[in-house]
């Protein structure tokens, strides 16, 4: 039971990194990533991580707000 | 489009070797090589040898204690890169401290009826409870020296991201929190020094000169070296958030 | 027809899935024409990487590695180690994207864009300025 609920979010994570590379917009990419490191974090206390998976909830939002504190200067459009 | 033909044969290229040849064991199988051999001894002696029920932190802090001793290093050096990297300044008149007080106050107006320094000076003292507990009871339950040193860089971050002051509680621009940095891995190399003295190897806990109880020295020696990293964590993360934030102030006033 | 699947999954199905973020986020860091986008999938390369090695350490009757009284048997609890590795390495991703970031920032400044192309652009042209000695063309 568990190894399909992990194939359930890997499946989710293909999508946002499909979603990341083809987007147009770089703070919606930004954004996407927090979602992919909170779907990173419940994969790593499914498979019994818990110390990993707390790791990984603090270091995700931290490196979200570095990325945004960045997207200040420069430009949010790209090709 | 020629993203996508790439995509398709970098991974075509990648799955062909994987389907033709069986090497990974199965997931899940108690009995398979990465599952047996060190790692049994560390489960069935975390305990008696080390005195601390939670084995991710008997493996991190007592059992390969040298090695994390240099990924604390390896953290400390980012910050002092980064730093390095946005050490020079593009023309001396753009120095303007207002600015970064226009970054704070910036956002749609309906989000200023939402009174956010009570909310965040009710959150953040609970944070740092938290932070404290998870650092000292690391050995016990889950957490340890990383975990602690994250949330407490992230009670500075909020701080400073989400409250508007005219003077921050604790000042700590980029060079003073690159200093607190370096205390983290020089906290952690001195306590290898007091097994020396003791008579042992260097960070072997239960020879630390002290007339206590073995299992006792082995929690001294892992709270000692947990409390390094967390201060070497929380230090790296200040000094980059400072460093950064002081950069696109500057970028800031150019345009 | 679940122990079906279960066992495809769990020979080859969990690797083939962590194979393909791992390629996509290489692909990213190939493809990709912006640098901030770039960072982004150096960071899904290094969570592919770390969840091949927890996949490692799983043992499907097991708990976490927390010892508990009633517990005693090494093989119901699951593997430590890779765990122990694993967490390290998240932090110190952190101060990779930090250093990342920071040359970002020097790149904007100097060319004025984060695009590959544009910097090349701009490179080929100063160069060419510079063997005229100030001249354009």
């Amino acid at each position: 039971m568990t190894l399909i609920l992990q194939a359930v979010l890997l499946l989710g994570l293909i999508g946002i990194t499909l979603a990341i590379i083809f987007g147009k917009d770089l703070m919606i990419s930004v954004v996407i990533y927090c979602a992919f490191s909170f779907l990173t974090m419940l994969l790593y206390n499914i498979m019994g991580a818990p110390d990993v998976a707390f790791t990984e909830a603090v270091i995700g939002v931290i490196s979200t707000v570095f990325f945004i504190i960045i997207l200040k200067s420069i430009d949010r459009k790209t090709k | 489009m020629r993203k996508t033909i790439t995509i398709i044969l970098l991974i075509t290229a990648v799955f062909v070797p994987f389907i033709a040849f069986n090497v990974l064991p199965v997931i899940g199988d108690p009995s398979s090589a990465p599952n047996t051999h060190v790692s049994d001894h560390y489960i069935e002696h975390a305990i008696d040898e080390c005195n601390s029920p939670n084995m991710v932190t008997a493996v991190i802090v007592d059992y390969r204690a040298f090695d994390t001793m240099f990924e604390t290093t390896v953290m400390f050096l980012a910050g002092l890169s980064v730093i390095m990297i946005l050490a020079n300044r593009p023309k001396k008149k753009i120095f303007a401290p207002s600015s970064l007080k226009r970054f704070r106050e910036s956002g749609h107006p309906i989000y200023k009826t939402v009174n956010k320094d009570v909310m965040i000076s009710i959150i953040e003292p609970v944070i740092l409870i938290y932070a404290i507990y998870v650092l000292f009871h690391g050995e016990v339950s889950l957490g340890g020296g990383f975990q602690a040193g994250a949330l407490i860089g992230m009670t500075y971050l909020l701080d400073v991201m989400v409250v508007k002051r005219e003077k921050p509680i604790f000042n700590l621009p980029k060079k003073r929190a690159a200093a607190i940095a370096g205390i983290g891995p020089f906290i952690y190399a001195l306590t290898g020094f007091i097994s020396i003295i003791g008579g042992g190897l260097y960070l072997e806990y239960n020879k630390f000169p002290f007339p206590i109880h073995q299992a006792e020295l082995h929690s001294i020696g892992i709270t000692a070296v947990e409390i390094g990293v967390t201060i070497g964590v929380a230090g790296t993360i200040i000094t980059i958030l400072n460093a950064l934030m002081e950069r696109i102030s500057f970028d800031d006033d150019i345009n | 027809m679940m122990t079906l699947i279960n066992t495809f999954l769990a020979d080859k199905g969990i690797y083939m899935l962590t194979l393909l973020l791992l390629s996509l986020g290489v692909a990213g860091v190939i493809v990709c024409n912006n640098y901030m986008k770039k960072l982004i999938c150096m960071n899904v390369m290094q969570v592919a990487v770390i969840f091949f090695f927890l996949c490692l350490g799983q043992k499907s009757p097991g708990t976490i590695p927390v010892a508990m009284d009633t517990v005693v048997k090494a093989s119901d609890y699951i593997n430590p180690l890779p765990h122990g590795l694993m967490l390290t390495a998240i932090v110190v991703s952190l101060g990779t994207t930090g250093v990342g970031l920071s040359l970002l920032l020097r790149i904007r400044e100097k060319y004025g864009t984060i695009e590959e192309d544009d910097m090349l652009r701009r490179e080929e042209l100063m160069t060419r300025v510079e063997k005229n000695g100030g001249k354009r063309d």
